[in-house]
């Protein structure tokens, strides 16, 4: 094969091996053999992602400390944060169901954004991080079971189900957590592992070259 | 455009591979070293790939008779209620004419688990018995069913969700079943067999078909 391994890519999903090639931003590099998106260039991701990260950790807070729904049935009433949805489980028993909702509703989430503000603020201000390798792997490991566009499914479906057997009021807490998907949706849109990977090797490089 | 190469050949034939958490490209002599950029373990493909995707395959087929035999759910109102199980709540709400998230309920919890565990089931046997099938139809295949498996997780939610909100003693209450513990796993155990099946693996197999004369960049 021709070229060193700088000029030469290889596909992660059919590891076809392809000569690099310069993009334009809004051109993606697709895979001519299984079409999978090789690598693109995201304008200002870092910046962005610093900023959503930032939303997100706010949003965070009203959207577990505030109730999401309540519910009321003759005179008594009963409202809910997304916490109790994991502890209510616990009590009855169900504790590996309690623990998966509790990770993938709360504690998976609050990580992501953890660990991309701790990211995006690295790069941005350019501080050699040292933990950076392993938040990128944390990351990229934690893609996917992150699961609140599905928890709000839920809520929903959980509002059709009671409300002819009773009275339901939307909290603020509902509000902050669509608002918080809307922020971690776009944040993965903007999170692009490929550009990222090669900032933190500037990063690393510029760190060697001023000692 | 990238340069059309003579024949489509992968990284490993050509003496290369590519590092699974940051793509970057290392000689193939490299194979079990450590990133020098990101500190992974470098393998050309995913280590023990087919044999944990069988098995949790496997495990999840024997789990989804019970996640769909237990009641999930037990609603009680004024001493009187029964559990119900996911397909008769299912029933319940078509019943109620609550026809679209009825049917959402459905795709979820019980078209969606049945596709992947077929979907896996059809990729690995591909992979194990080297059959000749159409090999970007797979990928694709494999992409859908890795997208849309985590939504099954959505009845495990609504069930979390009902019990904390329906507790008001005699006059109704909602308690969680051992159904639902199985249902979980099911989706767990699909999700992990998806993440641990190496996509290149599919290809090492294939016959090298002739380049194709697609686009080989698309614009956004």
């Amino acid at each position: 094969m021709h070229g060193t391994p700088e000029q030469l890519i290889a596909c992660h999903e059919c590891d076809l091996l392809m000569e690099r090639v310069s993009n334009h931003p809004n051109e993606d590099v697709i895979c001519p053999r299984c079409h999978a998106r090789i690598y693109y260039t995201t304008v200002n991701s870092i910046e962005r992602l610093l900023a959503l990260s930032i939303a997100g950790l706010i949003l965070f807070i009203p959207a577990n400390i505030f109730p999401i729904l309540s519910l009321q049935v003759f005179g008594q009433s009963q409202s809910e944060i997304i916490f109790q949805s994991a502890l209510s489980l616990f009590d009855g028993g169900l504790v590996l169901v309690a623990l998966l909702i509790l990770l993938f509703a709360i504690v998976v989430p609050l990580f992501q954004l953890v660990i991309l503000f701790y990211i995006s603020f690295s790069l941005h201000y350019h501080r050699t991080g040292r933990l950076l390798r392993q938040a990128m792997h944390g990351y990229q490991h934690l893609r996917g079971w992150g699961m609140l566009e599905i928890f709000l499914l839920g809520v929903l479906i959980s509002i059709i189900k009671l409300k002819d057997i009773a009275d339901l009021d939307i909290g603020l807490g509902l509000y902050s957590l669509a608002a918080l998907i809307v922020v971690t949706t776009l944040s993965s849109v903007f999170f692009n592992p490929h550009q990222i990977w090669h900032e933190i090797d500037l990063n690393r490089q510029k760190a060697r070259t001023n000692e | 455009m990238s340069n059309q190469l003579p024949r489509f050949k992968s990284a490993r034939e050509s003496g290369y591979l590519l590092c699974i958490d940051c793509e970057k490209l290392h000689p193939l002599s490299l194979e079990g070293e450590h990133c020098d950029r990101c500190g992974a373990r470098l393998h050309s493909r995913v280590p023990n790939s087919m044999n944990l995707s069988w098995a949790s395959l496997i495990a999840a087929v024997l789990l989804f008779l019970p996640a769909n035999l237990l009641p999930i759910m037990t609603f009680k109102s004024f001493g009187q209620g029964e559990p119900s199980t996911i397909l008769s709540g299912i029933i319940h709400l078509l019943d109620q004419d609550m026809l679209l998230i009825g049917l959402i309920v459905l795709i979820a919890s019980i078209v969606v688990p049945v596709l992947k565990i077929i979907a896996m089931t059809i990729l690995l046997c591909t992979v194990q018995f080297r059959l000749q099938t159409n090999l970007r139809q797979k990928t694709l295949m494999f992409r859908i069913v890795e997208w849309i498996g985590r939504w099954s997780m959505l009845d495990v939610f609504v069930i979390g969700i009902l019990v904390a909100l329906v507790q008001l003693g005699n006059i109704a209450h909602i308690e969680g079943n051992d159904g639902a513990t199985a249902f979980a796993v099911v989706v767990l155990l699909t999700m992990f067999s998806a993440i641990v099946f190496d996509t290149r693996l599919i290809w090492d197999n294939g016959v090298t078909d002739s380049p194709a004369n697609d686009d080989q960049k698309d614009t956004q």
